[in-house]
């Protein structure tokens, strides 16, 4: 079979899978991670901060579960659904877990805000109602420079509450 | 990181095939969480990653027999060990160390079996392994043999696997009544990589200890079984003289190396507190947090 070659020199594999809900289809170096892809692609949310997989500013949902986007190899997402924090609401919306966040001010500069919550998602997909030491434990990977801790860990608890199938309940 | 292949085979005897050559620019990918490190520093250079993301569902399985005994496919996923019902009741110590073990999206996709055959000692889960007398089954070209977990490592980053041998299972014996512990210091933030990391596994009978495991890892090379310390506690009255006994038998056997995260006078004065302190612990029982 004939390798095929990007303009950078890198072999190619070509992908299908599914960003926010559309199919992409597109030619992936071995080399590139899924941070590096989602930029490609316009997708901004997921940033590369420490390239280790312990700051936690890169995560993402691969079929539902949280990963480091910066050690995911993009292409191994073949087949996958990939969900990043541009996908939580229509444009120009905001999610639950995104209001909750700016009513408790869980933020500074921002930064490392899609990481957190995305993992808040993953973390009241998981658990109903969790407990300022599930959250402590679940978040513990994620780091915040501007130390908004305080603040994200009462987002969570607010967002557990306005979750939508809770609140649409007669 | 650049001009590599990937290749995903579907069955364990072709990813032995494709790894078999032995040429150190192929290597199995699981969950990549510490190779993808070694690429990014340019530790290691890829000419062909074997994913074994691939692999049937049956090399993730986890299941008990009659005894007690516990199977573990090499691509469970730490998080699997981590909220699996079986492994929580059967083997709660193995449960309890995965929730201290890195965070939960690396535990999401890092595996038993790149656990174990990574080799950089100051990896959580091989210690506790071994204290609780798992073997790694391994499968090669040349078929299939058991390894203690504890005899899997030769030195800092080795293991006794060959070209083309991947760790495809771990089986832990029944725990028989024993009570196993781990415990991990770490220098700079909790949730660093241990300094010292102290596994210890203790079984009464009546009002003698009949075995004891005492393994020691972060601080040293590779992780290591101190039998000498074991033999300080096997057919003794659990005391609080014989686990200080034992502990000192402990750090003085222990092969304990100078590292960024602590000096080897520093690192031995503290595998001897840990090993006291972990004797205990497995003493008072499972409760102990």
């Amino acid at each position: 079979m004939m390798e095929k070659v990007n303009l950078d020199g890198a072999v190619v594999n070509r992908i299908r899978f599914k960003l926010n809900g559309r199919e992409k289809n597109l030619d992936v170096a071995s080399h590139e991670n899924l941070v590096d892809l989602l930029v490609r692609l316009d997708h901004f949310s997921a940033r590369e901060s420490c390239g280790q997989g312990l700051c936690g500013c890169c995560t993402v949902l691969v079929d539902e579960i949280p990963v480091s986007a910066c050690l995911t190899l993009a292409q191994l997402v073949d087949g996958s659904e990939v969900k990043t924090a541009e996908g939580l609401a229509p444009p120009g919306e905001l999610d639950f877990v995104q209001r909750a966040f700016i009513e408790e001010g869980a933020f500074q500069c921002g930064f490392c805000t899609p990481g957190f919550v995305m993992m808040t998602h993953a973390l009241l997909k998981e658990t109903v109602d969790p407990s300022e030491t599930e959250i402590r434990e679940y978040l513990a990977g994620n780091l915040c420079r501007c130390a908004a801790y305080p603040e994200i860990i009462r987002a969570v608890k607010t967002a557990a509450r306005n979750r939508p199938e809770r609140t649409e309940k007669p | 990181m650049r001009g590599f292949e990937i290749v995903r085979p579907t069955t364990i005897e072709r990813a032995i095939e494709l790894l078999e050559s032995g040429d150190p620019g192929v290597r199995p990918f699981s969950g990549g969480t510490a190779i993808m490190q070694m690429m990014k520093t340019g530790m290691f250079v890829p000419e062909r990653l074997v994913s074994l993301a691939g692999l049937s569902k049956e090399h993730s399985a986890i299941s008990v027999d009659g005894e007690g005994g516990m199977k573990i496919g090499a691509m469970a996923t730490l998080s699997t060990l981590e909220r699996n019902d079986l492994v929580q009741t059967c083997f709660p110590v193995l449960a309890r160390t995965m929730k201290r073990l890195a965070n939960v999206r690396v535990r999401n996709v890092a595996t038993v079996g790149g656990a174990l055959s990574h080799g950089d000692p100051h990896m959580d889960l091989p210690p506790v392994l071994a204290a609780l007398d798992a073997i790694a089954i391994l499968r090669g070209p040349s078929g299939s043999r058991e390894v203690p977990v504890a005899d899997l490592y030769t030195g800092y980053y080795e293991t006794v696997l060959e070209p083309g041998e991947l760790v495809a299972e771990v089986v832990i014996p029944p725990s028989d009544g024993a009570s196993a512990i781990y415990r991990k210091t770490t220098s700079r933030t909790a949730d660093d990589w241990p300094m010292v990391g102290v596994a210890a596994s203790l079984r009464l009978s009546g009002s003698r200890i009949s075995s004891a495991r005492v393994i020691v890892s972060a601080a040293t090379a590779k992780l290591q079984r101190i039998t000498a310390a074991e033999d300080v506690l096997t057919g003794q009255g659990p005391s609080r003289e014989v686990f200080a006994d034992a502990a000192r038998v402990a750090s003085a056997h222990s092969d304990v190396i100078d590292d960024a995260h602590g000096s080897s006078v520093y690192k031995s004065a503290l595998v001897e507190i840990e090993v006291r302190r972990g004797l205990r612990d497995a003493f008072e029982g499972e409760t102990a947090e």
